[in-house]
């Protein structure tokens, strides 16, 4: 059960390392090493710890948080098409972040607005599926994937309703993008807590996985749980938008190979989501900063350009 | 060793006046079969009695706590229930499913140990299907799958079983193994309580049978007393004919057709 | 005495007032206030300069710098040297290690055109950041001075400055009595979009007796409906476009017979870039427009 964890980690080292290794300047390894300790020439010192550092470890939490939010979901909704992007907690997110942004607010508060934002689409997507009384996961995921859209929507009046000079910031943010991320400690708190606090209730996520009424039998509070899932989830993406704006994809993608090669075992599912989602993000960043340098893409197109063949083909292989 | 109670029980099936209310009691070593038609509420009273539904009026009764007044894991520990539908969104392999059952068990920090393994083996092996330990559990068959279904309760291990058509997609062979593990369960001190759609499994390998009709009566007592032609043919509304083998009786219906 | 001398003495004062300042500390060190209201002072003239947005650096050039630039981002295609400058991406991402990499001892950054993290992220890192976007004709010239101040280029730059605050004084008072016009501008054809007359394009209108049928709109850049524009009825329509020749984007209009600026044969195409940037080209852009409505009022 541990040597999958390993081997991902490993993975994750590699590409850290690779990571701040490549960019539009080359920085060769023994240099690496040099600043690693300490030393090395200012020029160095300030590509890898001021700007390649934060980055790489931002694309990293993002990432993880992203995918650990991922297989959440999916496991709540016992649906391996769910996601954070498309059940519009993203979009939550980025409502909250651009109405701070058009109230000229500082970047905490966007942060902070954001956050809400991405309770407020929980709250609602929950609510509204909730309704009567039944609550099954096929119209938690349609009433998340109508209100996604809803929020799409409003995105579109803010943008046109905002201020010209006010574009290049907001749709920078939208097209999410890890390139000026500064802070990545709250985001990597975040996420290792999260998993940290998750795993006693891994086992608990596998039982809930085979529906509610198994899950029930076998001792499982089940509404209690979902809630908890819904919130924690909800929680990590805020982090993750907050972070690096929207990145879609990651939480579909990374659970859905992860379960292809692992099996479905949640304690093994989700540190390996955190570190795949990681590893993942953190080599889509390394390709976005340097594959047409020294144009910048943003992290957002590579994770959609290689989760919407993947998500086309799930659906295609699960009818 | 668990004693389950229901007291004047009257579940909740939509659309239906409250009938009869259930004063059952269902002591460690019986061997409960429920009978009834289509839509007469037997998958609804099962979950109910596990808890997993409201009753309408009344409570269910585990030794002498009320249910509701039970933790989950409390329950499950002391009880276990085998579904008819069964969900499978992820895919998971037969030994991961049977592993399952040991979870009310076990505490969160903890991981299945050998132990666990072992029950888990040992359940698979009772119902013939440890072979297929590391297929996934869609590529098997209904019979199969039901299989493993009763084998993850067998790994849980509670004092009482409730079953919902064990039975259901099994051929003949298994059918039988299945009710004579069902029925060794019973002897070893374990209260079993299914529903069955099969009048003459009932006959065999029942002590205790329940009735429930469409319209919410019920009645129940020991299977001798309760397995006779006229109540059957009320509760099924068929013709019954009953004929005497192996020392059980066996009902067929009478063939409609052109009266002699 | 017109508004725009009255600029000129302003910004004079300004800049003398600066100097003095830098030169009574005792040091050779180099001060200016960015458009949005910050102060830079750089210990010795900027000899490494990057450019993070086109009109940056065709002001850069303006200012007789265009030696001391190092870098700049995409399209930054006048003057035709700019082309042979490497690039730094684009003005909406910065390849941050390729600036740092440069070691700038000057960054001019783009208020409104730069995301605002990437702004902030200059700033950490240290490096000496200028941001500029003129709004107004004097502004054009007065950033030109403070470039050239920054740059130890004050000799060209004030001279470049002075030559287009001239030459916009004398459109301003050769148009002065101009029979007033009234006219469309299309910044783009779908969605529609126009500018108010705070825009810079709007004031290049007014400058030539031109009436902005859209100019008390609240939005600098305001989305509108072509049913407004018929309306309105101008009697001439502008838009920009790649050397100023018809690339279509007027042609929508042509259906409408009844439109004056139809009839009479008035729809106008200004060179994109130069009415665009505000840049010492505007001089030359604001002629071209003045012509045109020159014109227009012929028909």
């Amino acid at each position: 059960m541990i040597r999958p964890l390993l081997s991902l980690g490993f993975l994750t080292f590699v590409a850290v390392v690779l990571a701040l290794g490549l960019g539009s300047v080359t920085v060769p390894l023994p240099e690496i090493w040099q600043v690693m300790q300490g030393e090395g020439s200012a020029l160095n010192r300030a590509l890898l710890l001021d700007l390649r550092l934060p980055r790489t470890l931002a694309a990293l939490a993002t990432g993880g948080l992203l995918a650990v939010a991922g297989a959440l979901m999916q496991v709540l909704l016992r649906n391996p098409l769910a996601d954070p992007y498309v059940l519009g907690l993203s979009g939550g997110a980025a409502v909250g972040a651009l109405l701070a942004m058009l109230a000229g607010m500082g970047t905490i508060l966007i942060s902070g607005s954001a956050f809400a934002g991405a309770m407020l689409a929980t709250l609602l997507v929950f609510g509204l599926a909730h309704g009567t009384g039944s609550w099954t996961p096929s119209r938690l995921l349609l009433t998340g994937v109508v209100v996604a859209a809803g929020w799409g929507a409003v995105i579109t009046l803010m943008l046109a309703i905002t201020p010209s000079y006010k574009l290049p910031g907001m749709l920078y943010w939208l097209m999410g993008d890890v390139s000026y991320a500064r802070a990545p400690w709250p985001a990597l708190a975040v996420l290792v807590l999260s998993v940290v606090l998750i795993m006693p209730l891994a086992r608990n996520l596998n039982v809930l996985a085979r529906g509610p009424l198994q899950a029930a039998a076998l001792g499982v509070s089940v509404r209690p749980l979902e809630w908890t899932i819904y919130l924690l989830a909800s929680l990590l993406t805020a982090t993750a938008v907050t972070t690096a704006g929207s990145i879609g994809f990651v939480g579909l993608i990374v659970p859905h190979m992860l379960r292809l090669v692992l099996g479905n075992d949640q304690r093994i599912i989700l540190p390996a989501s955190a570190l795949a989602g990681g590893t993942l993000l953190v080599l889509a960043d390394t390709l976005a900063r340097t594959v047409i340098a020294p144009e910048q893409l943003p992290v957002g197109v590579i994770t959609a350009l290689l989760g919407v063949p993947t998500f086309l083909y799930l659906l295609h292989r699960s009818r | 060793m668990s004693r389950l109670r229901s007291r004047d029980l009257v579940i909740n099936v939509p659309g239906r006046s409250d009938g009869y209310s259930l004063n059952l009691t269902i002591e460690p070593g019986q061997t409960w079969g429920v009978l009834g038609p289509n839509g007469a509420g037997k998958t609804t009273l099962l979950h109910t009695l596990a808890g997993l539904l409201p009753a309408r009026r009344g409570e269910v009764v585990l030794d002498d706590t009320p249910l509701k007044d039970l933790k989950r894991r409390d329950i499950a520990r002391q009880m276990g229930l085998v579904f008819q539908e069964r969900q499978d969104s992820f895919p998971a392999t037969v030994m991961e499913t049977a592993l399952i059952g040991r979870h009310p068990w076990l505490s969160p920090w903890v991981s299945e140990q050998c132990e666990d393994q072992t029950l888990a083996e040992q359940a698979l092996e009772a119902l013939d299907v440890e072979h297929l330990s590391d297929r996934l559990l869609t590529t098997l068959s209904g019979g199969e799958r039901q299989r493993v279904a009763i084998a993850t309760l067998m790994t849980q291990n509670p004092g009482i079983w409730l079953l919902d058509e064990p039975t259901n997609h099994l051929d003949l062979h298994h059918q039988v193994k299945v009710m004579n593990l069902l029925q060794a369960q019973a002897r070893s001190g374990k209260a079993v309580f299914m529903c069955l759609h099969d009048l003459n499994l009932a006959a065999r390998w029942c002590s205790h049978v329940l009735l429930l009709y469409t319209n919410g009566d019920a009645c129940w007592g020991p299977a001798d007393s309760m397995l006779v032609p006229s109540a059957l043919e009320k509760l099924y509304n068929q013709k019954l004919i009953t004929v005497e083998a192996d020392g059980a009786p066996i009902f067929v219906p009478v063939r409609p057709g052109p009266t002699p | 005495m017109s508004i725009h001398r009255l600029g000129v003495r302003v910004a004079l004062g300004f800049l003398l007032v600066v100097v003095v300042q830098s030169l009574s500390a005792g040091e050779v060190q180099r001060c200016a206030v960015d458009d949005m209201g910050k102060e830079l002072c750089i210990p010795a003239p900027a000899h490494r300069i990057v450019t993070l947005s086109p009109g940056a650096t065709e002001l850069m050039f303006a200012a007789g710098a265009g030696d001391k630039v190092v870098a700049v981002v995409n399209y930054s295609d006048y003057p035709p040297e700019a082309l042979k400058l490497p690039l730094v991406g684009s003005h909406t991402r910065v390849d941050m290690e390729a600036l740092l990499a440069l070691r700038p001892d000057l960054v001019i950054t783009w208020v409104t055109g730069n995301p605002p993290a990437q702004m902030e992220l200059i700033d950490e890192l240290g490096i000496p950041a200028f941001a500029i976007e003129p709004r107004t004709f004097e502004g054009v010239s007065s950033v030109i001075e403070r470039l050239a101040t920054l740059a130890g280029t004050e000799h060209e730059g004030l001279a470049e400055a002075e030559r287009f605050r001239v030459g916009i004084a004398a459109l301003s008072e050769q148009y002065r009595n101009a029979e007033p016009i009234p006219v469309f501008y299309q910044v783009w054809e779908q969605p529609l979009m126009t500018i108010n007359n705070d825009h810079l394009i709007g004031k290049v209108l007014q400058l030539c007796g031109g009436v902005n049928v859209f100019g008390d709109m609240p939005r600098l850049v305001p989305r509108i409906s072509s049913e407004v524009v018929l309306q309105a009825d101008p009697h001439a329509i502008l838009t920009g476009s790649v050397e100023g020749v018809s690339d279509g984007q007027l042609d929508m209009w042509k259906q409408y017979s009844e439109l004056t600026a139809v009839k009479k044969n008035n729809l106008f195409f200004v060179p994109a870039s130069p009415i665009s940037r505000p840049t010492p080209r505007l001089l030359e852009a604001t002629r071209i427009v003045c012509d045109y409505l020159d014109s227009a009022r012929e028909r």
